[in-house]
């Protein structure tokens, strides 16, 4: 399914050693290099064929470059291993000292010509860097194509371009005037075109590198900027600088550091090389900083983290806010989030990708997160090594909370469903039987009044119980009738038929602060029955009075009855907490706080 | 006397009309809801309208608004509110803005003839109706200082009459004495109470409902 990734979370940490060797090897094969190239500067230094060699600032901002850019490069190797951005980013810093060697007077000439075949791959590594950064491959195949034919391209004019240059002929030469392992026959018109040929190239290479960034700030959604930024950013000044170079090289193509035009295009190119470098191991860094966010949730296990802190922080390791996670329950087969409520099964669309969480074999979670901020690999990575319990343990509360919501909903069915029927039961009674019955009353009226008239005493003294019976009945039924259901607090509401509940009352009740708003039914219907099993209660404690004071704000009523007793009061409880209210019952009475938004 | 019946039970309806029927009182129209009144008491311009207080589509309060609207758009046309609420705050909420020519009457009395004619005929006269049941729930009521203590069970019975609406004659009817002396009780009810309103005037019915239902 295009848009699905999978992750296994239960895939193998990786064995430490091979990280250690990379970094062992990899930084002392770096540093190796960088000593050397100050060696070579060294032995260099009286000559103006470097501008490393040519001063110290230059020195200085050449070594930052070069070894900066080596330095995050394995930096990005031990992250993310297998990677090409780290090697990519070595091997370019590494070539970026290149024409330290090709300066180095009376160096071994095979040393000094391979380092000036290979210098022009600067900028194809960085141009690479920048496409592929940072997931390892350009995301197009337009780009894949440009970024292989920038090598293609670099290469030949650089390899023709030492076949045919004696250097002792090239009327631009300054930083290798002598020593060209690689010449076969000197051609100075085929060199000259060649070596205009190199800078018209450089030019295309930065002007592109630019492109590339720039376009992909721009294309990229908020996070997928946020996450690229520290690369991208340092990237357009790497690719200006270049272009600047080649453009000024156009216009007096020989350089040196003797011109301080070019020395100044030197140092704003070191300097941006190292901007680079240092966005990219700040990349590094982030990301570690984020997962150890991850492991501390994965220990927060004893302290039993708050319900969605994952979510919060997968939020922070893909830098997207608008992260979702949902827990698949096998059980009921639906999804919940974090707090246990049901959600939607999460789709790909509008720039979310959604990544599956497998473990054993079977789906725990889905994370539906910015396709361009995080790929199946960081999730992996951010998952999969530190915050495997925490999955497992947010999918366990979020089920068992799920399971008090239903639990909860189904408490609310059940009470409604009761009060439903008693209103049905009621209404049946005023409708139907009583009305029967005042009817009967009345034919037993008339028949009095005919008995009356045709002089029956006897007939009219029993008719006139009869009427008696029935009117009794009447008033009896309409006593039962209330008690199964009050239909006054539907018809009137709470204000009325707290103050009638109290007016009847078998002890004297004050009630205090009644309401002359409605709320919903069954919070009218609940409030109502904690004032009546206050009275009652109130009455087997032999409370002298009871006192009911009634508040309410936009989200609660809270109603407090002093002198019920001290319980227990299961019946109001229960009735209470089946629409998410609370009683409390203390020495003076109790207090039920009722939500009724 | 004619008078409109609004019941949405067709039984009660028709058994009130034959009852008025008989007692000589004529029924100008029938309502089954709570619009269906409103439009024929514009088109009949009634004396009196007999209105249960429970009425469809949501039983929520409907009867008792349109009793209101009646009152307030019709003020010649007596209201008689039957209820099956034993409420005395009810009551006192039809009568507050306006204490004349208004009852409110238990479900239950509806076929006793000589109740509801005769608290028809008040309510015809101006007067205002109040169900013995409702007064009795009142005087009855459990206080924790209770301020009719002081009163004489004479005086209580006067009091009791007179919050069912009764004129000073018709308690002298009642209790067989004569006006004089019921006008002397209820003197002196209203001085034992600290009642400010005027023993004498309409307006005492809502004085003395007011005082009972007030808390304890």
């Amino acid at each position: 399914m295009p848009g699905w990734h999978n992750v296994v979370v239960a895939a193998p940490v990786p064995a430490r050693w091979p990280r250690r060797l990379v970094r062992c090897s990899g930084v002392g094969g770096a540093l190796g290099f960088a000593v050397t190239t100050m060696a070579v500067i060294w032995f260099t230094a009286p000559w103006a064929t470097t501008y490393s060699g040519s001063s110290l600032p230059g020195a200085v901002a050449d070594l930052a470059a070069g070894l900066g850019l080596m330095l995050a490069g394995l930096l990005l190797l031990l992250e993310w291993p297998g990677r090409a951005p780290g090697l990519i980013a070595a091997l370019a810093g590494a070539v970026w000292l290149a024409p330290d060697w090709v300066g180095w007077q009376d160096g071994p000439p095979l040393a000094r010509t391979i380092a000036m075949v290979a210098a022009p791959l600067f900028l194809p590594l960085v141009l690479h860097l920048l496409l592929a950064f940072p997931g390892g491959k350009p995301c197009s195949a337009a780009a894949r194509m440009a970024g292989r034919g920038a090598y293609a391209a670099t290469g030949i004019v650089s390899v023709a371009w030492a076949l045919s240059r004696d250097p002792r002929l090239d009327p631009h030469c300054w930083s290798n005037c002598t020593d060209n392992s690689f010449l076969v026959s000197g051609q100075p018109a085929i060199e000259r075109g060649l070596e205009t040929a190199g800078i018209v190239l450089a030019l295309g290479l930065g002007t592109g590198i630019v492109a590339v960034c720039a376009g992909r700030l721009a294309r990229g959604t908020k996070p997928a900027r946020r996450r690229l930024a520290p690369a991208l950013l340092p990237g357009l000044l790497v690719g200006g600088s270049a272009s600047a170079q080649a453009i000024a090289l156009l216009r007096t193509p020989l350089e040196g550091p003797q011109f301080a035009s070019f020395s100044a295009l030197f140092q704003a190119r070191a300097w941006s090389v190292c901007a680079l470098a240092a966005g990219l191991a700040w990349t590094v860094v982030r990301a570690r900083l984020t997962r150890s966010a991850v492991g501390r949730v994965a220990s927060d296990l004893g302290d039993a983290p708050a319900p969605g802190a994952l979510g919060a922080v997968l939020a922070k390791v893909t830098n997207d806010p608008g992260v979702e996670v949902a827990y698949w329950l096998p059980e009921s087969g639906r999804f919940v989030d974090g707090s246990g409520r049901t959600v939607q099964e999460a789709a790909p669309g509008h720039g979310k990708a959604v990544t599956r969480i497998v473990r054993e074999g079977r789906p725990v979670a889905i994370v539906r997160h910015d396709a361009a901020a995080a790929d199946a690999d960081r999730l992996d990575r951010a998952i999969g090594a530190a915050a495997r319990l925490a999955v497992d343990n947010e999918r366990l509360q979020a089920g068992v909370l799920a399971q008090l919501e239903d639990l909860r909903a189904s408490r609310t069915r059940i009470v409604e469903a009761g009060d439903a029927e008693r209103r049905r039961l009621e209404r049946n009674l005023h409708d139907g039987t009583q009305q029967r019955l005042l009817a009967l009353s009345y034919e037993l009226r008339l028949a009095r009044a005919a008995a009356a008239a045709a002089g029956a005493p006897e007939v009219e003294v029993i008719l006139t119980s009869a009427v008696e019976q029935a009117q009794e009945a009447a008033s009896q039924l309409r006593e039962l009738a209330h008690g199964i259901y009050p239909a006054i607090l539907t018809e009137a509401g709470l204000g009325l038929a707290l103050e009638s509940l109290a007016e009847s009352a078998p002890l004297p009740v004050v009630v205090r602060g009644t309401p002359d708003r409605r709320f919903p039914q069954p919070v009218e219907r609940a409030a109502f029955l904690v004032v009546a099993g206050s009275i009652d209660a109130g009455l087997d404690a032999g409370a002298g009075k009871i006192s009911i004071r009634v508040a309410w704000t936009d989200d609660h009523l809270v109603i407090e009855a002093e002198g019920a007793g001290t319980g227990p009061f299961t019946d109001l409880a229960d009735r209470v907490g089946a629409i998410g209210g609370r009683l409390a019952a203390g020495r003076l009475g109790l207090r039920a706080e009722i939500p009724c938004a | 006397m004619r008078v409109i019946v609004a019941d949405d039970a067709m039984l009660t309806r028709e058994g009130i009309v034959r009852l008025l029927g008989d007692a000589g009182i004529e029924v100008v129209g029938q309502a089954e809801d709570a619009d269906g009144l409103l439009r024929l008491v514009a088109a009949q311009h009634p004396d009196a309208v007999i209105v249960d207080i429970r009425m469809p589509p949501t039983y929520t309060g409907e009867g008792l608004a349109a009793a209101q609207r009646i009152r307030a758009g019709h003020p010649g046309v007596g209201v008689l509110v039957l209820s099956q609420y034993v409420a005395p705050g009810y009551a006192t909420r039809l009568i507050e803005d306006r204490p004349e020519g208004v009852g409110y009457l238990l479900k239950e009395r509806v076929f006793d003839a000589a109740i509801l004619v005769d608290g028809l005929r008040r309510i015809g006269d101006g007067e205002c109706v109040i169900d013995p049941t409702i007064v009795a729930r009142l005087i009855g009521r459990r206080r924790d200082k209770d301020p009719l203590a002081g009163l004489t069970t004479r005086e209580r019975e006067v009091l009791s009459l007179v919050a069912e609406g009764l004129s000073n004659t018709a308690i002298a009817n009642r209790l067989f004495v004569v006006e004089r002396t019921v006008e002397a009780h209820t003197t002196q009810i209203f001085r034992k109470l600290g009642l400010d309103a005027d023993p004498e005037s309409h307006r005492r019915v809502l004085a003395v409902l007011t005082f009972l239902r007030s808390p304890a």
